[in-house]
C-alpha cells in the first residue's frame, strides 16, 4: 500500500513539474521557432510551428549587422560589475541592520528600504536624469552601473537581512568572543551559511540589471555604449517589430541569465549542514 | 559600542547611495505632481495644487474607477497565483532528483527575460488571429475561430494577468526554496515523531519557520506588481477601450502620449500613497500576528 | 638653450596647424531608428565627411520607441546636440520649447532650395510660418491590395476607386469560417488616421488646413457626411478580425502577409518591409479611395532635419543639412527607405519613382484636384493626448459599447 502511495505521489510529482516547465516554456519555444525562421515564414496562416529549415540568417544579422557583439559586451560589463557592487554593498548594509543592537534604528532604516520599492521606476528617470545632466554624468557606462546599483541594493538589504535575521548569533559569539572583528565573523561565519540567499540575491542582481531597458536608452547615447536591452528595442521602429532577428537576439540574451541562474541554483539548492548549534 | 559603530557604518554606502539616487529625484518628482508641468512647454511651469490629482479622478477618457478597479484585479490575483504556484514549485524542487539543476534552470528562466520582450512576445502568442495558443487550439479542433485574448475586453484582463503569473512564479520559488533550505531537518524530524503527516508538517513547522521571507517577499512582490506597466504597456497599453488600464500603465499613458509630466506624477503620487497605506496595515497585521504566537 | 627654443617653435607650429584645421564634431540624434535606416544614415554621413574632412558626425540613434522621449530630455539637459530629426508630431513641441533655429537665413543662400515640391515648404513651415527644419522624406497613405488573393475573388484592384467599392470588395471577401477577411484595419497606436482618411473625403467642405474645423467655424464632427463615412468604416471593420481592435502596425503587417486581410491602407516606407516578406506579383499599390466627393483628403506625414538652437556649429550642422537634402542624396536614401523624397528634380528624372508600386503615389502627386494634401491640427494646443483619447474612444465604439452619435459629440466637444 506503502508503495503504491509513494508511486502516485511521484506520478503527481512528475505531472506537476512537467505542468510547470511546458506552462514556462511557451515563449521560448515560440521565439526560438521564430529566430530560426526565414522573413517569409513569419507571418503565415496558419502559422506554422516549426521552421522549414534551421536558416541561421537572424542569427547572422545579429552579429554582423547588428553589432550585437559589442552590446553583449557592454551588458556583461555592467551587469556584471553593478551586481558585485550591489552585493557587497547589500550584505554589508543587511548584515549591518541585522545585528546592530538598537531595533528601532534598524527597523526605521529598514522602512526607508521599503519606501524606496513604493516609488514607480519611470517617475524617478526624468529627475534623475537632469541632475546628473548638469555634472555631464551622461553616456557613461559606469554611471550607469551606479544607478543600477541604487535600484536593487533596498532589495538585497531586505532580503539578506531576513536571511541573516535567522542565522542565530550564537554562532558568532563564540568567535566574537575570541576577538574576531566584525567583518571578519561577517566573512567567515555567517556568509558561508547563508550561501544560499546570497546567491539568490546575486542572481535576482544581475537578471534585473541585465534586462533593464528605459535608463539604459535614456542614459546612453553613443552606439557602441548600448546595452542588450536597448539593441533588441531598437529592432522595433516606425516599420514594426523585426521578429526574426529580434527573436535571434531574445534568445542569445537569455543566455547568460541562464548561465548565472544555472550557476547559483547549485547554490540555492545545495541544502546546507544544519544544525551547528542547536537552538 | 563600538561594534554598532561598526554596524551602523556598513548601512551607510546603501543609505548614501538611496538618498543620492533614489529620495533626492523622487522629492522633486513630488514637487512636479502639483506643478503644471507639460513637455510640450517647458517654459510654462507653475504650480496648480492639486489641479492634476482633480484632472486624474475626473478624465472621462480614462476611468479612474475602472483603472482601480483593474489595478486591484491586476495584483491581488498575479499575487495570489504566483505566490501559491510558487510555494508549489518550490516544494517540489526541495528534495534532490535527477536533472533538477537543468530543470531548475530552465524552469526559472521567466524571471531572465526582459518584461517589456517578453509581454511583446505573448502578445504575439495571444494574438487573436496569428497566435500561437489560437493555432494549437484550431489545430486541436477544440475551436474554429480564434479567440481575442488580447482584443476581448472581458478577457483582456485576465490574459495579461496570466502572463504576469508566468513571469512572477520564478521569483517566489527561488526565495522560497532557499527559505526552504534553511529550515533545521530536526524540526521536521521531530514533528514526524509527533506523529504529524506531511500536510500538518507542512503548516505546522515550515510555513511559520520560513514565515518572515514569506512576508517580505510578498510584500515586495506586491509593491512591484503595482509599479510594473511593462507587460500591459507592451501587450495593450491599457486597452481595448480601458479595459486592461492600470495606474501604473496610466501613468506611462501620461508621460509618454500626453507628455503631461504632472499629471504623470500626480499618479505616482497616488500610487505611492496607496501603497504607503498597505505597507502600514499589512506589517502592523504582520506585527500582531507575531505577537499572537 | 637653442634646442629648447626649437621645440617650443615646433609645437607652436603644429598646434597652429591643428587649430587651423580643427576637426568640428556634430552630433546628430535620429529619432525613425532602426538598423537598417541607421546604416543609411551612417552611409550619408560617411560620404559627407569624406567631402567635408574636417567635420565628424556622431550618429545617436535610440531605439524608435523612446526616441521622442529620449530627444526630449537631451534637449531638457542641454547635452550636447547639433542636428536633430524633426517630425511631424514633434515640431510645434521643439519649436515652442526653443530648441530648433530659424533656418530661413541658411534656406536663402541653398541654391536647391528651388527645386523643393511645394508640400516640402509647406511641411518646413509647418509652426508660426517659418522653416525650423528640412523635410527629408514624406508619408502618404495609399491602397495596398494583395492581388493573388483578390484575383481569387474576381477583384481587379483598379477598380477600388471609391470607399464604396472598397466596401464592396471587402463584403465580398468576407469569408471567417474560411478565416477569410477583407479590411486591414489598426486598432491602436494612432488609429484616428485610417478612419478620418476615409470619413474627411466624404465632406464637401473639409479644410485641408485643419482637418478636424470646417471653413464655417464647427468641428468636422457637427458634419453629417462626416457621420456618413464613419457609418461606412464601422461597416469596413465588420470585414475585419474582430481582434484587429488591438492591432497596431505589426499585426496589420502580419495580417497582409498572411492573406488573411488583403486590403490594406498604408504608408510607402511599408513596402520595403513587404518585400522581404511577399513576391512582387502577389502585391500592389493603388491610390487612396476617393469619397462620395470625388475627393480625398490624405494628411502628409514628414520627417526632416532640424538645427538645436544651442548649438555651437552651426554653419557645420547647416552644410550637412544641404548635402542629405540635396536631390541625390534624398532620393538615395528614400530608395531604400521607402517613402517619397522632396526634390521636384527627382520626382522628374527618376523614373524609381513613379514606375512600378509607386505609380499609385505618383499620380495621387499629379492629380492635386482628386487628392488634397491636407493636415490635423498637429500644432494644437488640444493634440497631445488626444491620439490616446481618440484610440479608447473608437474602440469603445467598434466594440458596439458606445454608439456613433454619443463619440461625436464627445469629439466635437472636445475641438470646438
Amino acid at each position: 500500500m506503502k508503495i503504491l502511495k509513494r508511486f502516485f505521489g511521484s506520478f503527481l510529482k512528475v505531472i506537476a513539474l512537467g505542468g510547470y516547465l511546458i506552462f514556462a516554456l511557451i515563449p521560448l519555444y515560440w521565439v526560438m521557432v521564430t529566430s530560426f525562421k526565414g522573413p517569409k515564414e513569419l507571418y503565415t496562416f496558419p502559422i506554422a510551428f516549426l521552421p522549414k529549415s534551421l536558416n541561421f540568417e537572424n542569427y547572422e544579422f545579429l552579429f554582423t549587422f547588428a553589432n550585437f557583439g559589442i552590446y553583449f559586451r557592454n551588458s556583461l560589463l555592467v551587469s556584471l560589475g553593478a551586481s558585485f557592487g550591489a552585493l557587497i554593498v547589500s550584505v554589508l548594509s543587511g548584515y549591518g541592520l541585522s545585528r546592530i543592537s538598537s531595533k528601532k534604528l534598524s527597523n526605521g532604516i529598514l522602512i526607508g528600504m521599503y519606501l524606496t520599492q513604493m516609488i514607480p521606476g519611470f517617475l524617478l528617470m526624468l529627475p534623475l536624469y537632469l541632475m546628473l545632466s548638469k555634472f555631464s554624468m551622461i553616456n557613461n557606462l559606469f554611471v550607469l552601473g551606479i544607478i543600477y546599483i541604487d535600484i536593487v541594493i533596498a532589495f538585497g538589504t531586505i532580503m539578506s537581512k531576513g536571511f541573516f535575521d535567522r542565522i542565530p548569533v550564537s554562532l558568532e559569539e563564540a568567535a566574537l568572543i575570541d576577538g574576531c572583528g566584525t567583518l571578519e565573523v561577517l566573512y567567515r561565519i555567517v556568509l558561508p551559511v547563508s550561501l544560499p540567499a546570497i546567491m539568490a540575491i546575486f542572481s535576482f542582481f544581475f537578471v534585473n540589471i541585465w534586462n533593464e531597458l528605459f535608463l539604459a536608452v535614456m542614459f546612453l547615447s553613443s552606439n557602441d555604449k548600448m546595452t542588450v536591452p536597448a539593441a533588441l528595442n531598437s529592432f522595433i521602429s516606425k516599420a514594426g517589430i523585426s521578429w526574426g532577428v529580434m527573436s535571434a537576439g531574445l534568445v542569445v540574451a537569455l543566455l547568460p541569465t541562464i548561465a548565472v541562474f544555472a550557476f547559483a541554483q547549485k547554490y540555492i539548492i545545495a541544502g546546507l549542514t544544519e544544525g551547528a548549534v542547536k537552538e | 559600542m563600538k561594534r554598532n559603530l561598526k554596524l551602523f557604518i556598513m548601512v551607510l554606502p546603501t543609505i548614501a547611495i538611496l538618498i543620492l539616487f533614489t529620495y533626492i529625484p523622487i522629492v522633486q518628482e513630488i514637487q512636479i505632481a502639483f506643478e503644471n508641468y507639460n513637455l510640450y512647454n517647458l517654459s510654462n511651469i507653475y504650480f496648480n495644487g492639486f489641479d492634476n490629482f482633480i484632472a486624474i479622478f475626473t478624465n472621462i477618457d480614462f476611468n479612474f474607477v475602472q483603472i482601480v478597479l483593474n489595478t486591484v484585479l491586476w495584483v491581488v490575483i498575479s499575487l495570489i497565483f504566483q505566490f501559491t504556484l510558487g510555494f508549489g514549485l518550490a516544494l517540489l524542487l526541495k528534495k534532490p532528483f535527477k536533472g533538477r539543476g537543468i530543470y531548475s534552470g530552465l524552469v526559472f528562466y521567466p524571471w531572465a527575460v526582459s518584461g517589456f520582450a517578453i509581454g511583446l512576445v505573448w502578445a504575439w502568442i495571444f494574438n487573436g488571429q496569428f497566435g500561437l495558443i489560437n493555432g494549437i487550439l484550431m489545430r486541436l479542433g477544440i475551436i474554429n475561430q480564434g479567440i481575442g485574448f488580447l482584443s476581448d475586453p472581458h478577457i483582456a484582463l485576465m490574459s495579461v494577468i496570466i502572463v504576469n503569473i508566468w513571469y512572477g512564479i520564478p521569483f517566489f520559488a527561488i526565495m522560497l526554496l532557499a527559505a526552504l533550505q534553511s529550515v533545521p531537518e530536526e524540526l521536521y524530524e521531530a514533528a514526524k515523531m509527533d506523529g504529524a503527516g506531511r500536510v500538518k508538517r507542512l503548516f505546522n513547522v515550515t510555513v511559520p519557520y520560513i514565515r518572515p521571507t514569506i512576508a517580505s517577499t510578498i510584500l515586495l512582490r506586491t509593491m512591484w506588481i503595482l509599479n510594473f506597466p511593462d507587460i500591459i504597456y507592451a501587450m495593450t497599453d491599457g486597452g481595448p477601450a480601458n479595459s486592461t488600464n492600470t495606474l501604473a500603465n496610466y501613468m506611462i499613458i501620461k508621460m509618454y502620449s500626453f507628455y503631461n509630466y504632472g499629471q504623470a506624477a500626480a499618479i505616482g503620487f497616488i500610487i505611492m500613497s496607496v501603497l504607503l497605506i498597505f505597507a502600514t496595515i499589512y506589517l502592523s497585521a504582520l506585527s500582531r500576528l507575531e505577537k499572537g504566537i | 638653450m637653442k634646442k629648447v627654443i626649437l621645440m617650443v617653435l615646433v609645437f607652436t607650429l603644429l598646434a597652429g596647424i591643428v587649430a587651423f584645421s580643427e576637426t568640428i564634431t556634430l552630433n546628430f540624434m535620429q529619432v525613425l531608428t532602426s538598423p537598417q535606416r541607421t546604416a543609411w544614415w551612417e552611409q550619408v554621413i560617411k560620404d559627407f565627411e569624406t567631402l567635408n574632412p574636417n567635420i565628424k558626425i556622431n550618429l545617436i540613434s535610440p531605439p524608435y520607441e523612446q526616441a521622442d522621449n529620449k530627444l526630449t530630455t537631451t534637449l531638457m539637459g542641454k547635452q550636447p546636440l547639433d542636428i536633430i530629426e524633426v517630425r511631424d508630431y514633434t515640431i510645434k513641441q521643439l519649436v515652442d520649447n526653443g530648441w530648433l533655429t530659424n533656418l530661413t537665413p541658411y534656406i536663402a543662400t541653398w541654391s536647391a532650395s528651388k527645386t523643393l515640391i511645394p508640400l516640402a515648404w509647406q511641411a518646413a513651415k509647418t509652426v508660426n510660418d517659418t522653416p525650423y527644419m528640412i523635410p527629408q522624406s514624406f508619408f502618404v497613405k495609399a491602397l495596398f491590395v494583395r492581388t493573388d488573393v483578390l484575383s481569387k475573388y474576381g477583384i481587379d484592384p483598379n477598380d477600388l476607386k471609391t470607399w464604396q467599392d472598397v466596401l464592396n470588395a471587402c463584403q465580398k471577401l468576407y469569408n471567417p469560417s474560411k478565416n477569410q477577411f477583407g479590411w486591414d484595419n489598426r486598432g491602436k497606436n494612432s488609429p484616428f488616421i485610417f478612419p478620418d482618411t476615409l470619413a474627411t473625403s466624404f465632406v464637401d467642405n473639409a479644410n485641408p488646413n485643419n482637418l478636424y474645423m470646417l471653413p464655417n467655424g464647427q468641428t468636422i464632427f457637427t458634419s453629417s457626411q462626416y457621420k456618413a463615412g464613419w457609418e461606412l468604416y464601422i461597416k469596413l471593420f465588420k470585414t475585419s478580425p474582430q481582434d484587429s481592435i488591438n492591432w497596431g502596425f505589426d499585426s496589420q503587417v502580419n495580417s497582409f502577409v498572411s492573406g488573411i486581410t488583403p486590403i490594406l491602407m498604408q504608408d510607402p516606407d511599408t513596402v520595403g518591409l513587404l518585400n522581404t516578406m511577399l513576391d512582387k506579383d502577389q502585391y500592389t499599390v493603388v491610390p487612396l479611395p476617393v469619397g462620395p466627393t470625388g475627393r480625398a483628403y490624405p494628411n502628409y506625414g514628414f520627417n526632416g532635419l532640424g538645427i538645436v538652437s544651442y548649438s555651437q556649429n552651426k554653419q557645420a550642422a547647416w552644410k550637412f543639412i544641404e548635402y542629405a537634402s540635396s536631390p541625390e542624396v534624398n532620393a538615395w536614401f528614400n530608395k531604400n527607405y521607402g517613402p517619397l523624397p522632396i526634390s521636384s528634380v527627382t520626382y522628374q528624372n527618376d523614373p524609381y519613382f513613379s514606375t512600378g508600386v509607386y505609380s499609385a503615389w505618383a499620380y495621387m502627386m499629379a492629380h492635386p484636384e482628386e487628392y488634397v494634401f491636407s493636415n490635423y491640427p498637429f500644432n494644437s494646443s488640444k493634440w497631445p493626448g488626444w491620439t490616446s483619447i481618440q484610440q479608447a474612444d473608437m474602440q469603445s465604439l467598434l466594440l458596439g459599447n458606445v454608439s456613433l452619435d454619443t463619440v461625436l459629440a464627445k469629439w466635437n466637444n472636445y475641438w470646438k
